[in-house]
């Protein structure tokens, strides 16, 4: 028996009764329903469930459009697909919205139970790679930076209310894509990053674009080593590393408002480099 | 550049801004720029990996990013770009590169996935993008003008 809350959206009535039954016999309390995209918000905010069933196909909406609605007031809402539909661009479609779970009608309890409880469950290897992953980008930046500054390089970690960081002068931020998505973020002063350059190439950089061609390698190679590892400690991540942006201003800040930062001064002995690395929690569970 | 990138970009865009509660979306521009580009106010960066990758840039000036992010909460009163304000504007870009991803697979660019977005806020800054060439497409939705630079390789 579960006991999980569960708000139900679809426009049949026959359907909303099948799909409370269903939820009934394996323990969980349907606490609202809606049958439009228009109460739908509203009714979410005031019976607030652990989780939501969407319907695919509405009348002048669709289960993507009301996911979205609903993600938008709360990105943490936990939604399931339940459609008589399944193939590879509903799919697809369903994931990029962040629907996390997706039920083919008619409805199997059996299945029904197994994927909400897993929605529900810890999630083992997030949890690990919030703790072995962040050592090893840590592991992975300290090497390049050893080997570059000849000097050991020490973690401090930073603090902050609001996932709001003021950059040093040049920031480089790669995007990690993968069973759970994230950002590093690379921050150092120019003369910092100056000194990397000329240590790296026994000779002061030439002008400002090869200064940030060494940040945006350093930060590359740094998140490619350390997403390489965590595929191997698990191939389940499935890690990839999108090429990295690099952004330079006298005055900046960075903000992450969709993810932990977890954040580090690095003390090199060329200078501070600010370090900041989160993954955002959302694997999918399809049945 | 390719312009195969162009359209799904702005198909996204078109598809997902009214769903925001936004009325009137006229492109005015679109032009190809050397990888480094100056920006005043805010970008949402956005990686893209797949069979294509690189980053997506969404910019516009702080005032706008206000007066957007005001529309997109329904009006609600927004009087600095607060830690409020960043999320929905970061959701905004989240939405357009997840639909663009959709809209790219139907062009037979598939298996694109996105990263986090990350917010970058400045009075002065140059972005350099990982694309040799990037394309601006310029948008002015509901007279909030509205930068999107697309580094795609």
């Amino acid at each position: 028996m579960s006991g999980y809350k569960v708000m139900i959206v679809d426009d049949s009535a026959f359907s909303r009764t099948m799909i409370a039954e269903s939820l009934r016999q394996i323990g969980c309390e349907v606490v609202g329903e809606a049958d439009c995209i228009d109460s739908l918000v509203e009714i979410y905010a005031n019976c607030q469930p652990d989780l939501v069933t969407m319907d695919l196909i509405m009348p002048g909406t669709d289960g993507f459009e009301c996911s979205t609605a609903l993600r938008l007031y709360d990105q943490n809402a936990k939604i399931i697909l339940v459609s008589s539909m399944k193939d590879e661009q509903t799919e697809a479609e369903a994931r990029r919205v962040g629907i996390v779970g997706y039920v083919q009608k008619p409805l199997d309890q059996e299945i029904l139970l197994g994927i909400i409880n897993n929605i529900m469950s810890p999630d083992t290897l997030y949890l690990q790679i919030l703790d072995r992953g962040i050592e090893l980008f840590k592991e992975s930046l300290a090497q390049n930076l050893t080997r570059m500054t000849k000097c050991p390089v020490t973690f401090t970690p930073t603090s902050t209310d609001n996932q709001q960081f003021i950059s040093q002068g040049i920031t480089a931020i790669i995007g990690i894509i993968g069973h759970y998505s994230g950002t590093m973020i690379l921050d150092l002063s120019i003369d910092v990053a100056e000194k990397c350059v000329s240590s790296l190439l026994n000779r002061p950089s030439k002008d400002r674009d090869e200064t940030l061609a060494m940040v945006a390698e350093l930060a590359n190679i740094v998140a490619g080593v350390a997403c390489s590892m965590l595929n191997k400690l698990d191939k389940t991540y499935s890690l990839r590393v999108a090429p990295p942006s690099v952004f330079s201003s006298s005055s900046a800040e960075i903000a992450s408002p969709s993810l932990n930062i977890h954040s580090y001064c690095v003390e090199t002995g060329f200078g501070c480099i600010f370090f900041g690395i989160g993954f955002k929690k959302g694997s999918t569970l399809w049945m | 550049m390719d312009v195969k990138h162009i359209n799904p970009i702005l198909n996204a865009f078109s598809e997902i801004i009214p769903q925001l509660g936004f009325d009137s979306i006229v492109k005015t521009k679109i032009a190809l720029l050397g990888s480094s580009v100056e920006y005043s106010g805010i970008l949402i960066d956005i990686g893209l990996y797949g069979t294509i990758k690189g980053v997506v840039l969404i910019g516009m000036s702080i005032d706008s990013a206000m007066t957007f992010a005001s529309k997109m909460m329904m009006g609600m009163e927004v009087s600095s770009f607060d830690s409020l304000a960043q999320s929905a504007i970061s959701e905004m870009g989240n939405m357009v590169c997840a639909n663009a991803c959709t809209q790219f697979n139907n062009v037979g660019i598939s298996g694109l996935d996105i990263s986090p977005p990350t917010v970058m806020i400045s009075d002065f800054g140059t972005a350099t993008l990982p694309a040799n060439q990037v394309i601006l497409i310029s948008f002015i939705v509901d007279g909030i003008d509205v930068n999107v630079y697309v580094g795609l390789m």
